[in-house]
């Protein structure tokens, strides 16, 4: 289990990292957003809700770069949709977790990311929530860069992130069961990955309070 | 690149009065190349461009219609495309986000080789053991070939463009280090690709970028999900794991999946590629060359995915509907490939094909062979128009999506 010290010691790196981007990202893509919609076609203009987006993103690096130096909370990232379509459906995304945790293991890298079932945050985010099918599963990162490249992977997700002063606090869930009925047609030739492989990537203060 | 792409150019001829530039595609020239490919469509022998010492005599390279190709493309329009002084819109996060990915390098210690490969290979003899080095030699060969795409649009794209530049040469490197492990796995066969001689003799097949990039995103996304399906009908099943190469699919499929991701990335970076009518036109006729080049390949080679445990047809088939599920989160428009009437089409195809080969297979004169080959070709261009003229599926990213604030995930 990870101490709160212990964790935002462990965590702060990649995210000063990122913030160190940041700001420089924001500059620059927000006259880019600004150009894009002008020049867009009209199947291709950015609802409002992007352009909000951006601009909160902006003002929240403002206050992450002030934090950070304070030592007081850390920027998670992430992307959230249903459970079907997250763990049961895409079976190609329980590789790349697997695979990714196989790499940090192999270099001895702190896990930064995580999977959150009915995640607390999604309170925070009532546009998104009204947006999902439940029960939600978030990928959480301290990684927006790995986020950005799990978008594009997945496509039928939603990103945004915020701000937490602990892990447990960032990584909170309603306690949720989760069922999926089998495929009535599964023409694979092999079985279906068993249900539960997500428990690896669950948060760990969660799988002892379960105990 | 693990998927092989062969039919395009005969299959643009039936495609051309749905094309942009019609007269292009008419010219005498382009149709007169297309008989002669169907001349002479019989598979080449496994040993083709294989020499057993460098200083080996060497076979001139035989084309057929399915052999894996090598590709160029227009370099000064890549490098315009990606120029970022000339393109702002370019999203150059998604762009940072994919070149950490690649440069995290999952695959850095794992293409290692031990004993036992050897020993499985000594084991495998009569005709599987036949079948099996002609399958490494093809794959060796498609690696290769998106090694030299990749490592070349690397070197071109370094001035404009040194992130997507930096990302095709680590794709290069994953490319490289395929081909490398499946050479050495021909080693085991006394046998050995001579990819320098490969690199001058092949001919290379023209696609301007926008083709590059549908052809390679379905040729990449295709081979992750061919090997997955390898992968894990064989580690279910590990009495037809008959050697270890296959034990290394389950990483190896993973740099496909993300070289596919890369290009999604390209065209979106280039909405002009998958926001039109002929956007979604090209769309199809590319996952229509790539779905029928794989079927024909595989069905011809049925003896190999037997031989590890697998119904061929049924492999193909689920390898197909689960690309074009994939693509569809890209491509404006794909296949309707689970209508059942898609798979009768290309089982007919099939049919069509293998009486084909039969014919070259004969002692009958040539004139009397081009004149028998005549209604099988036409069977075979007509089932390929049918198949690409059901009604497709809409589809796309949900980034372009009109409709994506209503969308529910």
């Amino acid at each position: 289990m990870w101490s709160v010290t212990g964790a935002l010691t462990v965590a702060v790196p990649p995210t000063a990292a990122a913030c160190r981007t940041k700001p420089f990202l924001i500059s620059s893509s927000f006259p880019k957003q600004t150009k894009k919609l002008h020049l867009s076609s009209p199947s291709l203009s950015l609802p409002s809700s992007h352009f909000s987006s951006s601009f909160k993103t902006a003002a929240t690096s403002i206050e992450q770069q002030s934090s950070v130096n304070k030592g007081e909370s850390t920027k998670y990232h992430f992307l959230v949709a249903n459970a079907k379509f997250m763990l049961d459906e895409e079976e190609h995304f329980q590789e790349q977790l697997f695979e990714r945790l196989r790499y940090f293991g192999e270099r001895e890298l702190v896990q930064d990311f995580w999977l959150v079932i009915e995640p607390k945050f999604l309170d925070n985010f009532p546009k998104i929530t009204q947006r999902l099918r439940r029960p939600a599963v978030a990928l959480v990162s301290t990684n927006g860069t790995w986020i950005t490249f799990m978008k594009l992977r997945l496509d039928r997700v939603l990103y945004d992130s915020f701000e937490a002063t602990s892990l447990d606090e960032a990584l909170a869930s309603n306690p949720t069961t989760l069922e999926f009925d089998k495929p009535k047609n599964w023409v694979a030739p092999y079985p279906k990955y068993e249900p539960g492989w997500w428990d690896t990537f669950l948060p760990k203060v969660t799988q002892e309070s379960a105990v | 690149m693990a998927a092989e792409m062969a039919l395009v150019k005969p299959i643009s001829k039936f495609s051309s009065p749905k094309l942009s530039n019609p007269s292009k595609f008419l010219s005498g020239r382009r149709f007169s190349t297309v008989i002669r490919m169907s001349a002479s469509s019989s598979p080449p022998p496994p040993t083709t461009a294989t020499s057993k010492s460098k200083k080996g005599t060497k076979k001139e390279i035989q084309e057929s219609l399915l052999t894996p190709r090598f590709y160029t493309t227009d370099f000064e329009e890549m490098e315009q495309l990606f120029n970022t002084e000339i393109n702002k819109n370019l999203n150059e996060a998604e762009f940072e986000a994919l070149l950490q990915e690649f440069k995290t390098d999952y695959n850095q210690t794992h293409f290692v080789r031990n004993k036992e490969f050897k020993e499985a290979a000594d084991k495998l003899q009569g005709p599987l053991r036949q079948i099996f080095v002609e399958f490494l030699e093809r794959s060796c060969t498609a690696e290769f070939s998106g090694f030299l795409l990749y490592k070349e649009l690397g070197r071109r794209l370094k001035k404009t463009n040194p992130v997507v530049a930096e990302i095709f040469s680590l794709m290069s490197r994953d490319e490289a280090r395929h081909a490398g492990f499946l050479n050495k796995g021909l080693s085991d066969f006394n046998l050995a690709l001579d990819l320098g001689f490969l690199t001058k003799a092949r001919k290379y097949t023209f696609f301007k970028p926008k083709f590059i990039f549908y052809a390679t995103y379905l040729s990449e996304k295709i081979g992750y999900w061919r090997y997955i399906t390898i992968y894990r009908h064989l580690k279910e099943n590990p009495e037809f794991q008959c050697y270890p190469i296959f034990k290394y699919f389950e990483n190896w499929c993973q740099d496909e999946n993300r070289h596919g991701d890369f290009f999604s990335a390209l065209m979106k970076a280039q909405p002009q590629f998958l926001n039109d009518w002929q956007a979604k036109l090209w769309s199809r006729f590319f996952c229509l060359s790539v779905y029928v080049t794989m079927y024909l390949n595989d069905c011809q080679r049925t003896n190999f995915y037997e031989g590890i445990g697998l119904n061929t047809k049924e492999f193909d088939m689920h390898v197909i509907i689960e690309t074009n599920r994939t693509t569809a989160r890209i491509f404006p428009a794909v296949l309707d490939v689970e209508n059942p009437e898609f798979k009768r089409k290309l089982d007919r195809m099939v049919v069509s094909y293998e009486k084909l080969l039969a014919i070259g297979e004969t002692d009958d004169a040539s004139f009397i062979k081009t004149l028998k080959r005549i209604p099988l070709v036409t069977s075979l261009a007509s089932e390929i128009l049918a198949a690409y003229l059901m009604p497709p599926v809409e589809s796309g990213s949900v980034d372009f999506a009109e409709f994506e604030p209503n969308l529910v995930y």
